[in-house]
């Protein structure tokens, strides 16, 4: 009891209020959205501006986009839209690179040469160019954005996931347990996985902010999450041009959301590094 | 020694022919370069006259061999829409790119390690916070957006610099700033993190109890250690900038490498996709390879290991 | 011998001569100032070389600048304005042309433009179309020092049309023989010389043009450097406006209409371009609902098109009746198709779908995806329910060259296409069985059975009857829905002498603004 109390105190409240605030918006967005995110709000103009600001009015409370659709319902919607495109592709990443690093750390020899050589392979492609290439080839959807960044982020996982498990092999406990005639398998579940799970995670907590700016890069070059679904991303990189055009509320409420979901996971990952694993330090 | 630096030297010719074969297969499963001159009603039988005469109706294999065959000649092959060497045109640019890499590396550098350092040293005060909060607007701010806010305010409103193209030093500001932000936020911190390690060891808790001043013990001392990660990242970071600033660069209309590589992906310029990827390849390779063996110079344990 | 007299008949002897020719001394000295034009996408070198034009509408902003063709599209003459020949004849049996050049004229190198350039450059051409041309072509003789003739194999009646239409084929556009073969196709691209009222004097390929005014060219040139150089972002190009760092910018994004009208001294210049249809890929299948006539008609009243242009094209686009632009040969006239959802739903109802329908994809033309998303809106109210499908643009291409395969399903293809020329591009590309965009998706037989009949013909008048029994049948039937004409909106900054935007904008047949050497700077 005390424990948890303990650990309830330490957990770092902003980022965990924030990300469980997004994550609530994300569930229930049909509930809470005022409006259709996809389709023009009827009797709204296009480009309204926020309800305070002249011309402005309370049934889209953060104005209209380019098409008379309501900022605010496509901001609610979006969190859902990028929550899964962050996490998604950061587990997709995460999943494949440390399955990548176990077996390549634990495995060793060829299977160790092999993976090894193509993570370097892969990381000296520019990731962006690589996530164009794989876009392009499996056509634009929420689902297969998240499968590219994923298959163009898990290169960074298998590289200090190997290094942690080369070190975990030599630990008395694993040597222990190889002796007593536990089948690899069995010592991969029980004793590497739960030991590079810490890293595993915090690498996660920053992966999640370069894949979100990753998603939006990717709208910007036409690749993106599809339109009309709404990705913060795609919001930001479809409103480019009224920057100059005066209807700012279009690019700063999805890159402050931006901004948001990135500080929430950076503080989360922050606290989880010093906690779990001080030596992290350096990732 | 020799053996290590052998066995290093065929890795990263293995990883290089990974990396060739991974972008000459991916470049062609994103489809036919030919088909994307349709627009106007062209005729089969133009599109297959433009097939021959760019070797696109060879077989797959032959395609990669004369691919391997132009790395060799360093000539990277011919692009479809210059017709020129692919490793003419990526010198042409390799200027631009490598002054705007530079100076945003530059950039980085000088923002990024100043501010790592100083929430380091202040870690937990309100300087670490100030720091912190600024490599996360870098990490969380997309560089399309950066550079359109630059344009706005600094050649719309105040007229200062001029809005794209290369020229003289003003030219440079905006691009290189976009560019850097985001690099700044990830060498801060790296050079945070790696500094509070440095700061935490057993040899600078030595030095303090020594009695040296902190002033002589960071920068004598820690900084020293510290620094040698951070500028393994510049190095690379550097590379990426230099060869693939894609979004920058379109922004800026800057005539580097990343713009070219931006129109050879759209266009399915194969030969210049594959060429310019190569080059970064190479660079980020040779770096690696670099660093592995002074590292091993270093610390000789490292020879065994790996 | 009916036939021949008919056709005798028909075709008259057509004579163009050009009355600015011999009034106009070269003028290439009192060029002065320099404009600067900031191109929306890439650079690529292979559009300096006429020679292999590849058959879309890019190319002709370059080599309108750097090269010039014996006729060519200019002003509102669609291909037989008079530019390196000073008249041209078709035979009226339409078995040859002949052309007599002007006297005196140049290529930049200095060299003189002789009939024998004219006959490498044409026998020479790999670039589209060069197969028909090839095919139909007996020889080509040189007459005198000025004049040279085309000799068909059979009447060659769409031979002028191919021959002075920048955008579509090149073979008529002069290299000079001797420089090109010295340096190489390859190396031609990097260095070309033409005959046009701009040199190259500096190339960054990918990046940046710098030409100057040529000295020797037959008509006068009013600015002294011509500067192209590539912008791919919109906003970008906008910025460079309002600060004067280009005098032309060609594409503004659609947010930014109204503040480029705001600024002082700039005139917007919406050039009309490219026609939006609706396909309904394997339309006869017996499953798909399009297979109804009705149901067509329906999708067809469904489109507010008047809202579409003025949401997409901020009005200046034109909502007309046909999906081919009135701008070609044959083109047929229709009448505005007006909204009528009461009237559509009816039809619905008639066919069998009193609550309508789901279409498992709207693709629009990448990247155009907020009309697609407006489509959608309007097909919702009618009671057809539909999702959009995105793709990247060289995908999208490849799957409609795929044909009906790539394209299962209840599926509406959402096209903007612009070709010049004839009506019978836009048909041999896009409806019949087999066409390069077409493929296997629509195959209307009867209507292919006339296509031919029309492709045989050599009697211009029962071409034309052809011609517009075909683009009625496809309109009374709904087989393609046109949707409208959107505009290419351009913009002119306030150093160009521009009383309205047509007179740096003259050419209806593209959305480029040539011809260059007719722009004009104002007196400082």
């Amino acid at each position: 009891m005390r424990a948890v109390i303990e650990a309830a105190r330490e957990a770092p409240l902003v980022p965990v209020a924030i990300l469980g605030g997004l994550m609530l918006v994300a569930i229930l967005a049909d509930l809470i959205a005022p409006h259709d995110p996809t389709l023009p709000v009827k009797g709204a103009n296009v480009f309204d501006p926020p309800f305070w600001m002249e011309g402005g009015r309370t049934t889209t409370l953060l104005g209209t986009d380019f098409q008379g659709r309501d900022v605010l319902s496509r901001l609610i919607h979006g969190a859902r839209v990028s929550l899964i495109v962050g996490l998604m592709g950061t587990l997709v990443a995460g999943g494949i690179g440390t399955a990548m690093g176990i077996l390549s750390g634990y495995v060793g020899r060829w299977v160790d040469q092999v993976i090894m050589r193509v993570t370097d392979a892969w990381l000296a492609l520019p990731a962006l160019v690589f996530a164009i290439f794989l876009a392009t080839m499996v056509g634009p959807s929420m689902w297969n954005i998240v499968f590219v960044l994923g298959a163009v982020y898990w290169t960074r996982y298998a590289r200090v996931i190997r290094g942690e498990v080369l070190t975990l092999r030599e630990r008395e406990f694993v040597k222990l347990a190889e002796i007593a005639g536990a089948s690899k398998l069995r010592v991969i579940k029980r004793h590497i996985l739960p030991n590079v799970m810490n890293t595993a995670t915090v690498l996660a907590s920053l992966t999640i902010g370069v894949v979100i700016i990753a998603e939006a890069s990717l709208s910007f070059l036409g690749v993106g999450v599809p339109p009309p679904q709404p990705a913060w991303g795609l919001m930001l990189a479809e409103a480019r041009p009224t920057l100059m055009a005066g209807q700012w509320w279009l690019t700063v409420f999805p890159g402050l959301c931006i901004l948001l979901i990135v500080l929430a996971t950076q503080l989360f990952g922050d606290w989880l590094r010093v906690r779990l694993d001080p030596q992290l330090r350096n990732l | 020694m020799w053996q290590f630096i052998v066995r290093r030297l065929l890795y990263s010719i293995v990883t290089l022919l990974i990396l060739s074969a991974t972008i000459f297969v991916i470049v062609r499963l994103t489809g036919d370069p030919v088909s994307l001159l349709a627009e106007a009603g062209a005729r089969p039988e133009d599109l297959e006259r433009i097939h021959r005469q760019w070797g696109l109706d060879r077989s797959w294999p032959v395609q990669y061999v004369s691919f391997l065959q132009n790395i060799v000649t360093g000539e990277l092959g011919k692009s479809f829409n210059y017709r020129l060497p692919v490793s003419e045109l990526y010198f042409q640019r390799l200027p631009n790119s490598l002054t705007l890499g530079l100076v945003a590396t530059l950039i980085s550098i000088l923002v990024g390690v100043p501010a790592g350092i100083i929430s380091a040293v202040k870690v937990n005060t309100w300087w670490d916070t100030i720091a912190k909060g600024v490599a996360l607007l870098g990490l969380s701010i997309p560089g399309f957006w950066l550079g359109l806010v630059l344009i706005l305010v600094f050649s719309v409103w105040l007229r200062w610099l001029p809005t794209s193209g290369a020229g003289d030093w003003r030219h440079v500001v905006m691009p290189s700033l976009a560019l850097g932000w985001y690099f700044a936020a990830s060498m801060l911190r790296l050079t945070r993190s790696s500094m509070l390690e440095v700061l935490g060891s057993e040899y600078i808790k030595l030095a303090r109890l020594k009695g040296l001043p902190d002033v002589v013990v960071i920068a004598m001392h820690a900084f020293k250690n510290a620094l040698i990660p951070v500028f393994t990242l510049a190095g690379v970071n550097m590379v990426v900038m230099v060869n693939a600033a894609v979004i920058i660069e379109v922004i800026f209309a800057w005539p580097g490498i990343g713009r070219l590589l931006y129109e050879g992906i759209f266009n399915r310029d194969f030969p210049l996709v594959q060429g310019v990827v190569v080059m970064a390849g190479f660079m980020i390779v040779g770096i690696n390879l670099i660093v592995d063996i002074l590292y091993a110079f270093i610390d000789p344990r490292i020879r065994l290991t790996r | 011998m009916r036939r021949s007299r008919c056709v005798a008949a028909a075709l008259m002897l057509i004579v163009l001569a050009s009355t600015a020719a011999s009034l106009s001394s070269p003028a290439g000295a009192a060029a002065r100032g320099k404009l600067v034009l900031a191109w929306h996408a890439g650079l690529a070198s292979r559009w300096l070389d006429p020679q292999e034009h590849d058959g879309t509408a890019t190319p002709d902003n370059f080599f309108t600048a750097i090269h010039d063709g014996l006729i060519k599209n200019q002003g509102t003459a669609l291909f037989d304005h008079p530019a390196l020949a000073e008249k041209f004849t078709i035979a009226p049996d339409a078995k040859s042309a002949t052309f007599t050049l002007r006297k005196g004229i140049k290529f930049h190198n200095g060299e003189p433009v002789t009939p024998q350039d004219v006959k490498f450059s044409y026998e020479n051409y790999r670039g589209a179309k060069a197969d028909v041309f090839k095919k139909k072509t007996e020889r080509v003789e040189i007459v005198d020092d000025r004049t040279i003739r085309f000799h068909f194999k059979e009447p060659f009646l769409d031979f002028a049309i191919l021959f002075g239409t920048a955008n579509v084929a090149a073979p008529g556009w002069v290299v000079p023989e001797k420089y090109y073969k010295q340096v190489g196709a390859d190396g031609f691209k990097q260095k070309p010389v033409g005959a046009g009222p701009y040199r190259l004097v500096r190339h960054e390929p990918g990046v940046k043009l710098e030409m100057e005014a040529f000295d020797g060219y037959y008509r006068p040139v009013n600015v002294k450097q011509l500067v192209m150089t590539s912008v791919p972002e919109g906003a970008t190009r906008v910025a460079m406006l309002e600060r004067g760092e280009a005098d032309i910018i060609y594409s503004v994004p659609g947010e930014l209409v109204s503040r480029v009208q705001k600024l002082p001294g700039v005139t917007l210049a919406p050039v009309l371009s490219g026609s939006w249809f609706l396909e309904f890929p394997g339309f006869q299948d017996p499953k798909s609902p399009f297979r109804d006539k009705r149901v067509r008609e329906a999708v067809s009243l469904a489109i507010d098109r008047r809202a579409m242009n003025q949401a997409e094209s901020a009005g200046f686009g034109k909502v007309s009746g046909n999906w081919i632009n009135n701008d070609v040969q044959y083109a047929l006239e229709w009448p505005e198709i007006e909204r009528n959802v009461e009237r559509a739903k009816q039809l619905l109802r008639e066919a069998g779908y009193p609550n309508g329908f789901d279409v498992d994809w709207v693709t629009p033309l990448p990247a155009w995806y907020s009309r697609g998303e407006r489509l959608i809106g309007q097909l919702r109210e009618v009671g057809i329910r539909a999702r959009m499908q995105t793709m990247e643009r060289g995908v999208f291409f490849q799957r409609l060259q795929g044909g009906i395969k790539e394209w299962p399903g209840v599926q509406i293809i959402f096209h903007g296409i612009r070709i010049a020329g004839s009506w019978s591009f836009w048909y041999e590309a896009h409806v019949k069985c087999g066409g390069f965009n077409s493929r296997d998706r629509l195959c209307i037989k009867e209507l292919d059975a006339k296509f031919e009949q029309y492709e045989r013909s050599i009697n211009p008048a029962e071409r034309k009857k052809l011609a517009e029994e075909i683009q009625r049948a496809i309109l009374e039937n709904h087989y393609l829905v046109p949707v409208f004409r959107h505009a290419f909106v351009n913009a002119i900054g306030p150093r160009v002498a521009a009383q309205k935007w047509q007179d740096v904008f003259p050419t209806i047949t593209t959305g480029y603004a040539y011809p260059w050497e007719d722009i004009k700077l104002k007196e400082q």
